[in-house]
């Protein structure tokens, strides 16, 4: 037999939550910061907001870790065709490993939409969607090692020492949900280089993605410590209750200092993101039809849960492919992304059918791309190596131009050529779309101010809505 | 428009396949060329044509009115296109071909501009044409910059940071009865000025707790609570101090501390040798702080303890703060131009750490331009960035080379036979038992002989550590080309570096020899003693006394007071915080050296002073007197770091081991009950533990504990392991330690345990009637539940 030990404690939990100015912005920036990190950040001066109005709300990164090669999928290249084996000159450019003669993609493009947007066979359902696709043909980046290419993706460099852009993303727009991570990354496994690529480095740890391995789908083994295996709810509200009140009093005795409240507060949204994380991240309470929309796999769970949390607010969700670098395809090229495009044509079809049915699309950017891409040599015979001249990604949704293709490389699909757009300006881009001007989200840190796009990045204004 | 050509040119992350090589013709400048052979025709030819095209593509980065002069070029006036920029002259009148300006728009090298895209083929005639004929451009307008003016090293040495410390005169307050320390009286002078009054004494039970996490980092048990409130000498206070600043939990609470500095890993980069004794450098500042090394031995050693004749191999391990800096991945199959920008930056990563941690001077800012605000050269950069080109991470034995050579031979036989003895396992099994036999007759031979190597090698087992060697590293191709790849060389001699032109690796600018920092010496004498990572470290601890040693008291100062005298630990620089109470950081600056820079006589001087003495305790009128207590009126309440929270956990519930030193261990391990600071730290790889409690980034110079709020902290600490555990534990303690007494008898002590302070009534009613809410098998689960809640408590995560 059981008794709440304190029938008024709940009512002075309340009441002193209250008194204690409530509103959830004490876990906001500025009250979370010490203040030599202030001074430290010096007149770094973004506090959270966007500097004009935003087109996008939140994002959504699906990332092809391991680099997916362009050709077979956005970027068609029939001049492959009649240079095959070959190394005519153009063809003969750096990457990561020789590469021999110019081996053709086997799968066939045709155009869709109103717009005639060219994409591949291998991505039939997400074809539908070519009047909302906005493909970058051009995109090139600096290194072609995963190592450093990934960090330069996430992180807007190669030195494994800067926030990654989610990091930046919340520490110029906070989050919206204050029940909820700001900033989660899905990986059914472990992507390289892991915890450097959405780390917080200089700017506060509340700003570091929220690693979660969704390879089995259950909350409580995503979310680590998100339910209690000990006690059952009435103990647990017993012992939150019994908690407030000896910080209360604890509390009123030290003049109401800032620290003490915050945590009181930070243990109140604790227990209540118990549940509210949890039925977040249930996929069993989605219908079956949208369960099916989606389909099964590792990456169509990780499409129907970046969908979950952007609807709650997350601002940036990140779902990498698979463990490790699964399109990193340096043989049995076409065989394997044949079975990769299987696995993510689905799944993007139904999150932005989905995203837009809820109203949500034009609010959510949706940005598919690897670290690079691949090349249109071959090597090993039938696998293509790295190549960051010249690669694809493409965007959706969040105040982007859909049906439309921008950047084109050179004849074989190797090096970026017209309208090139390298990683610093997707960075400069993205954070446009987000209400954030790139040279004006600084942080002051060892002695100078830090950008996301140290001192470059160009918004490319022509791919918006 | 956003000109990516130039400014990858100019910057920190630039890369250049093949660097532009300017013909020695450049030297004839646009400006000799127009004053010669200028006519009106061609002056008209420019205003009319080129001027306007300059002006759509170019005058955004390249003229007075850019915000930046990118890549030190300017196009708008004919003296900025005689100097030219970073690559040298912008043009060779006469000579197109030969003109960077033509190639650049062309796009035909690497610079490729305009950036927004390729110059019209007219237009690009017209360039050509004007070029030709001598590039011809009015004389610069009135409005010119002057060349930059480079460094006033007069005024810069003016800053107050660089200046002499002295001890000095102590200032008149007029409670003179208050003040019990030298730093007393600055202290309250200040506080007087500012009309404020010092906060009362704390009691006894306040401040043995405050003093046992502040040098132990532990919770003091309530006999030793007990033990102090009851001694009545008058200096029992001043015995306590003594006794913990002897206590060897002092070196393991303070040596956490200087790791968040020197950005300590247990685990380096996969690809380097993994023999994990990185944690030997962490012993190793554990052992230096409990021995009261003095602070400029302790800096010299980590720098350079390979290079005093008054160490031996026994000591290697204090280079671990240099050995385990981050290491880049630098793929040999890339491009030696790709490969230098790499090195480079693990230069600058060093430059940064080491200038930042012992002089509070953000050296790196300088790698690519003059320091903005400090005066620190690029020359400065490069003459410290060549102490750094001039080693290696090697791993080396704690034994002489000499002796531990036939180690090293046994150790090259041991590891043969290990190969053997797998290629005999992987043999296929034949039919034949005799062979099997046979084959498991030649493993255990092999087995015997390891053995016997093993026990007859005298110090086989003597531990590699990470250390260095005097070899500077040249970046080279592997071959004849680019494609070929890239070589490392390795030579013994030290090297100066070239300054590097816009910190890009691949434009070398005149060689630079090491040497220290301009603003900080007289007269700059190049380092000639190896790679000369002695000579800096002298200099930091000799000319540069002053500076080190307020860069060190102010850390520490920060660490006991919750605030520093400057509030921007590692930057003294102009951008930095100016000292709130400037004579007392000289004074104590100036005594730390003549107290032989014992940092235990620093923490003794602190911990006794009446201001550190203070409650934490505050008044409204106070608090609004004075919010961020820049004047120290008060102690403040301070939230435990990760490491003594942790540690008071595990203490509480009597389950700490208190072994010192040896491997780390994961700290989300169920096992581990060792101190947090023997806890595993990953760069690549942070355990989630640490990582939501605020720990530091390892792969970089921390200056201070940045304090967040989460909710997730909040998770964790209902739903974690940690307290779940411990709490399980605790009520283990309770039944053994006093299985019969009351509910009450039992808070009672558990309140002192974890507070070091007795419940009131209220919290011991509101203790029974939760503990007692449940009966029969519950009870002991309702206890369990209690305890886990005062775990969680504020109280627990606070010291006063």
């Amino acid at each position: 037999m059981r008794t709440p030990t304190n029938s008024t404690a709940s009512v002075n939990r309340r009441a002193l939550l209250q008194q204690l100015g409530g509103g959830l912005g004490m876990l906001g920036a500025a009250a979370a910061m010490s203040s030599a990190e202030r001074l430290e950040a010096g007149q770094a001066g973004t506090s959270a907001g966007p500097h004009f109005p935003p087109k996008a709300k939140r994002v959504i990164h699906l990332f092809m870790n391991g680099g997916p090669y362009q050709g077979d999928l956005f970027d068609p290249k029939p001049a492959l065709e009649k240079y095959a084996g070959t190394r005519p000159p153009g063809a003969d450019l750096l990457t990561e490993r020789p590469t021999a003669g110019l081996l053709p993609s086997p799968f066939r493009f045709r155009r869709h939409g109103d717009s005639g947007l060219e994409v591949s066979e291998l991505l039939p359902r997400l074809a539908q969607h070519a009047d909302d696709l906005c493909v970058l043909n051009a995109l090139h980046a600096d290194n072609p090692n995963h190592g450093p290419a990934l960090l330069q993706m996430n992180n807007g460099t190669i030195i494994p020492t800067r926030p990654s852009m989610g990091a930046w993303f919340l520490y110029g727009l906070g989050s919206e949900n204050q029940n909820l991570p700001g900033y989660l990354v899905l990986c059914p496994g472990r992507p390289v280089r892991f915890s450097i690529l959405w780390n917080s480095a200089f700017l506060p740890s509340k700003y570091q993605g929220t690693y979660i391995n969704h390879s089995t789908i259950d909350p409580e083994k995503m979310l680590p410590h998100l339910r209690n295996g000990r006690w059952d709810s009435q103990t647990q509200r017993d012992q939150l209750d019994l908690l407030q009140q000896l910080n209360a009093t604890h509390l009123s005795q030290r003049g109401n200092d800032s620290t003490l409240a915050a945590r009181v507060e930070a243990m109140e949204t604790a227990f209540r993101m118990q549940s509210e994380a949890h039925e977040a991240f249930d996929l069993q309470r989605e219908t079956k039809a949208t369960r099916q929309a989606y389909g099964e796999g590792h990456f169509a769970n990780g499409c129907l849960l970046a969908r979950r949390m952007v609807e709650r607010g997350v601002r940036f969700v990140q779902v990498y492919y698979g463990n490790g670098q699964p399109w990193d395809t340096h043989s049995n090229h076409d065989k394997t992304t044949r079975k990769l495009c299987q696995d993510i044509d689905q799944p993007i079809a139904a999150l932005l059918a989905d995203l837009k049915q809820r109203g949500l699309l034009d609010e959510t950017l949706v940005i598919w791309g690897g670290e690079f891409g691949r090349t249109p040599t071959s090597e090993n015979g039938n696998g293509r190596d790295h190549n960051h001249h010249g690669f694809t990604m493409w965007m959706a949704g969040g105040g982007v131009r859909g049906g439309m293709t921008y950047g084109e490389t050179d004849e074989f699909g190797f090096k970026a050529v017209a309208d090139k757009m390298h990683v610093h300006d997707l960075h400069a881009t993205v954070l446009h779309l987000l209400g954030l001007d790139h040279q004006r989200l600084t942080y002051r840190h060892a002695g100078r101010d830090f950008r996301l796009t140290d001192v470059f990045g160009r918004v490319v204004d022509e791919i918006l809505a | 428009m956003i000109p990516r050509g130039v400014l990858r040119l100019a910057l920190c992350v630039a890369v250049v396949m093949s660097p532009t090589v300017m013909t020695p013709t450049a030297v004839v400048t646009a400006a000799e060329t127009a004053a010669a052979t200028v006519s009106a025709d061609q002056l008209d030819f420019f205003e009319r044509k080129i001027r306007p095209l300059l002006v759509q593509h170019c005058y955004e980065c390249h003229s007075e009115q850019s915000d930046t002069m990118h890549a030190g070029l300017r196009l708008d006036a004919a003296d900025g296109l005689a100097a030219g920029g970073d690559s040298g002259p912008a043009v060779v009148p006469g000579h197109p071909a030969d003109s960077l300006l033509i190639q650049t728009v062309r796009y035909d090298g690497d610079i490729q501009m305009p950036p927004e895209g390729k110059l019209s083929e007219r237009e690009i005639e017209h360039l050509v044409r004007w070029v030709r004929d001598g590039a011809a451009m009015p004389s610069t307008p009135a409005t010119a910059r002057p060349a930059a003016a480079g460094i006033d090293w007069q005024q810069g040495r003016q800053h107050w940071a660089f200046q002499p410390a002295h001890v000095q005169d102590l200032p008149t307050v007029t409670r003179s009865d208050w003040p019990r320390t030298r730093t007393d009286h600055f202290l309250l002078a200040a506080m007087e000025r500012q009309g404020l009054e010092p906060a009362p004494p704390a009691d006894r039970v306040t401040l043995i707790r405050r003093l046992y996490f502040d040098l132990l980092g532990l919770p003091p048990t309530p006999e030793q609570i007990d033990a102090f409130v009851q001694d009545r000498r008058v200096d029992a206070y001043q015995r306590l101090v003594d006794r913990l600043l002897a206590s060897p939990r002092y070196g393991e609470k303070w040596g956490r501390w200087w790791l968040d500095m020197a950005r300590y890993t247990d685990r380096t980069a996969s690809w380097l040798p993994q023999t994990s004794h990185a944690y030997l450098y962490r012993d190793w500042v554990v052992a230096a702080l409990n021995d009261d090394v003095p602070y400029d031995r302790f800096v010299h050693r980590q720098l350079a303890t390979d290079l005093m004749p008054e160490t031996g191999p026994e000591d290697l391990a204090a280079l671990g703060f240099l050995s385990l800096s981050p290491a880049y991945w630098k793929e040999p199959k890339l491009p030696c131009e790709i490969i230098k920008t790499i090195v480079a930056d693990e230069w600058e990563e060093r430059v940064d750490a080491v200038s930042r941690t012992f002089l509070g001077l953000t050296v790196a800012c300088a790698r690519c331009h003059d320091h903005k605000f400090d005066p620190i050269s690029s020359e400065d950069y490069y003459a410290l960035a060549g102490v750094f080109a001039s080693v290696r991470h090697a791993e080396r034995p704690l034994i002489d080379e000499a002796a531990y050579e036939p180690v090293r031979k046994a150790k090259q036989r041991v590891a043969a036979l290990e190969k053997e003895i797998q290629a005999l396992r992987k043999q296929k099994p034949s039919a034949e038992s005799e062979d099997a036999e046979k084959r498991q007759a030649e493993i255990k031979s092999r087995q015997a002989e390891i053995e016997r190597i093993r026990q007859t090698t005298p110090n086989y087992d003597v531990p590699l550590v990470n250390a260095l060697v005097e070899e500077s590293t040249y970046v080279v191709r592997a071959g004849k080309t680019p494609e070929e790849g890239t070589a490392f060389e390795h030579r013994p001699e030290p090297r100066d570096l070239p300054a590097f032109i816009r910190g890009n690796p691949n434009r070398p600018g005149p060689i630079v020899p090491r040497r220290f920092l301009t603003v900080l010496t007289d007269q700059p004498q190049p380092f000639t003693e190896g790679s000369g990572r002695l000579e800096l470290a002298r200099a930091m601890t000799g000319e540069a006394r002053s500076v080190t040693a307020r860069v060190i008291v102010n850390r520490i100062f920060l660490a006991h007071f919750g605030r520093g005298i400057v509030a921007t630990p590692s930057n003294f620089g102009r951008q930095g915080d100016t000292p709130s109470h400037p004579r007392l950081l000289d004074d104590l600056a100036a005594r730390l050296i003549a107290e032989g820079w014992s940092l235990k006589w620093l923490h003794r001087e602190l911990v006794l002073s009446a201001a550190w003495r203070q409650a934490a305790s505050t008044s409204p009128k106070k608090l609004a007197a004075d919010p961020p207590n820049r004047w120290l009126s008060r102690m403040e309440t301070r939230r435990l770091d990760v490491e003594p929270w942790r540690d008071a956990v595990l203490s509480v519930s009597g389950a700490l081991d208190h072994r010192v030193g040896g491997p780390s261990q994961p700290v989300d391990d169920a096992n581990n009950r060792r101190r947090t600071l023997y806890a595993t730290v990953h760069r690549r790889d942070m355990a989630a533990t640490l990582m939501v409690h605020d720990f530091p980034d390892p792969t970089q110079h921390s200056p201070a504990r940045s304090v967040t709020t989460t909710a997730l902290q909040g998770l964790y600490a209902l739903n974690g392991p940690l307290l779940l555990g411990h709490a399980d534990r605790l009520l283990e303690r309770l039944e053994r330690e006093a299985g019969d007494a009351s509910a009450a008898q039992r808070i009672e002590r558990v309140y002192r345990l974890l507070y070091g302070r007795g419940p009131t009534m209220g919290e011991r009613e509101l203790g029974v009637a939760y503990v007692s809410a449940g009966d029969g098998e519950e009870a002991a689960e309702r206890w369990q539940s209690y305890l886990h809640v005062l775990l969680a408590a504020n109280e627990f995560m606070f010291v006063d």
